[in-house]
């Protein structure tokens, strides 16, 4: 799974960011993650409002900090589906 | 004057700024804005309001929720960027783009909330109506003189929508409350403003600790400055408790609740009822009454506290919390320093000087209001002090709007950003626009203060921008009739 964090590196994104980070290691998954903060790159994501989520390729989350919970439910179900 | 003794002079005067600030006007409209803007942060889903700026929304819509978005989702220039970014390439488009870029500044709650207090509603007022109706009158221009390289871009981006939760009602309730409480603790009106019982605290001396406070903190109520009163030595105390309490308290929130979190929220409890009520030092003790004011502030609190205790979970709370005490730390420090700068640059300016160029509601006047808007750089929110400071110097008020307008919107920096994304051309078209609009503004606005028939005044207003519509509407319909000859457009539109 591959697991794309937007956000210019803000407080919020840093929070999103280490909110993601133990999801996965709640689930034990292991996932591709990584951060983005290029502000062209993330235009191209068609993400408008940082912090943002994008689980392989579908933005999930956007312009907000998700929740641990909230995340491991978004991981678990893009698991299941692929 | 010795030098020494004049360096002691300046710094008493810029300390003397900041504390009657402190004390008298930050209290009750800052601490509830803040937490309007952090509540806008965290609970607003953001999707609810960009959804409306989609690439195929009307006109209609797009434009008025551009300036919806710019007041509530763009609290601090840091969400401005990426959000402006976003709808002119993602979304509506450039029109709506700069909409939202123009009404940002002052149109967010906090703007807005330290306007009204500081420099009266009148201004707050202005500022609001004036940059929302210019501001979607420049979008308009802006999408018309460059209509064919946007509708370039629109083939070239495509939507990428999340759907979204949409505004539940227990958010839009909890955040109406707050400015309930704002306005509670602001509006100057005699069923707030009157005294329903009052007591006496027996403490002696207090007569002389005031004495001591306005000879510690000199003032000139000619000048329009304030001294610091022993109320207001009390809430400054309770600021300094709340920021030392919230460091450890509010900063670390989102780690979960601990004591200091309680103590922090209620010591600011206590502070906005301090604020409240009215405290005269006389020479047995205190003498406390309690207005209105103190009674609409303690309920809304109380409704306030029920609603987060039951209505929201509480990851909500803590991200709430977080994100107020976010906004504090990001602007109060340079709120702070900036106060404090203002206090000092005062006695440097002569009065002459000011009303010798803004003086009077001349085009001069106003152009020069508005240069020093473009070329000074001020962080969010220290524009208000600066204006007071000039006010209370003698300038014009409508010169004033002027400055008010054109500053948070334009700075060099701001547009070096600005062209980095829609391109050069377009961004110096914007300042133009920007520079043009903001000096009519402040001639209206002086006009009106000078006592011009609002009538008039409104009838002009309207008249210009039939004008400019009519204009801009013939020239639309001419050249979508070319783009439509040249290429084939979605089904629908028309």
């Amino acid at each position: 799974m591959k697991i794309q964090v937007a956000g210019p590196g803000c407080p919020r994104c840093q929070m999103t960011e280490k909110n993601v980070f133990d999801a996965c290691a709640e689930l034990n998954l292991a996932a591709d993650i990584s951060h983005i903060t290029d502000r062209k790159q993330i235009q191209e994501l068609g993400v408008w409002t940082t912090p943002a989520v994008i689980v392989d390729g579908k933005i999930v989350v956007s312009g907000r900090i998700p929740s641990v919970p909230e995340l491991k439910k978004f991981f678990a179900d893009t698991g299941k589906a692929s | 004057m010795e030098w020494g003794a004049y360096l002691v002079f300046l710094l008493q005067s810029g300390l003397g700024g900041l504390a009657s600030y402190l004390a008298a006007h930050v209290l009750l409209c800052l601490l509830p804005a803040f937490f309007i803007a952090g509540g806008l942060s965290a609970l607003v889903p953001k999707d609810a309001i960009t959804r409306l700026l989609g690439r195929n929304a009307p006109k209609v819509i797009a434009y008025p929720s551009a300036a919806m978005a710019g007041s509530v989702l763009a609290v601090c220039s840091c969400t401005i960027v990426p959000l402006f970014a976003g709808i002119y390439s993602k979304g509506a488009g450039l029109g709506p783009a700069i909409t939202f870029l123009f009404f940002a500044p002052a149109g967010n709650i906090l703007a807005l909330a330290y306007t009204g207090v500081a420099l009266g509603g009148d201004f707050a007022l202005a500022r609001v109506v004036l940059s929302l109706t210019f501001g979607i009158g420049i979008g308009l221009i802006m999408a018309l003189i460059f209509s064919r390289d946007d509708q370039a871009h629109a083939e070239a981006a495509d939507t990428g929508f999340v759907g979204g939760e949409g505004l539940t009602s227990r958010t839009v309730l909890f955040l109406v409350l707050m400015v309930g409480l704002l306005v509670f603790g602001t509006l100057q009106v005699r069923l707030l403003l009157n005294s329903y019982a009052s007591f006496t605290i027996p403490v002696d001396g207090l007569d002389r600790a005031q004495d001591f406070l306005f000879r510690l903190v000199p003032f000139d109520a000619a000048k329009g400055e304030e001294g610091v009163s022993v109320q207001g030595a009390i809430l400054i105390g309770l600021l300094l408790l709340i920021g030392f309490s919230a460091w450890r308290g509010l900063g670390r929130v989102h780690e979960g609740y601990n004591r200091w979190t309680w103590v922090s929220l209620g010591l600011i409890g206590l502070t906005l009822l301090v604020a409240a009520v009215r405290i005269e030092p006389r020479a047995r003790g205190l003498d406390v009454a309690i207005s209105g004011k103190a009674f609409g502030v303690l309920l809304t609190m109380s409704v306030l506290a029920f609603m987060a205790r039951k209505y929201f979970d509480a990851y909500e709370i803590q991200q709430w919390l977080w994100e107020t005490w976010r906004f504090v730390r990001q602007i109060f420090p340079l709120l702070v320093v900036g106060v404090f700068a203002v206090g000092i640059i005062r006695q440097l300016i002569r009065p002459e000087w000011v009303q010798a160029v803004a003086g009077a509601n001349t085009i001069f006047g106003n152009l020069a209001g508005v240069v020093f808007g473009v070329f000074m750089y001020f962080p969010t929110l220290v524009e208000v002090p600066i204006a007071k400071m000039f006010l209370s110097l003698g300038m014009h008020p409508g010169p004033l709007i002027a400055y008010l307008m054109a500053d948070p919107e334009l700075s060099l920096q701001s547009i070096l950003i600005t062209a980095s994304i829609i391109g050069r051309i377009k961004a110096w078209t914007y300042v133009g626009w920007v520079a043009l609009f903001s000096m009519i503004s402040g001639l209206l606005y002086g006009q009106w203060m000078d006592g011009a028939s609002p009538v008039i005044l409104t009838t002009c207003l309207a008249g210009f921008l039939i004008v400019l519509t009519g204009s801009l509407y013939a020239i639309g319909r001419r050249k979508e009739a070319v783009v439509r000859g040249v290429e084939v457009k979605e089904v629908g539109r028309g």
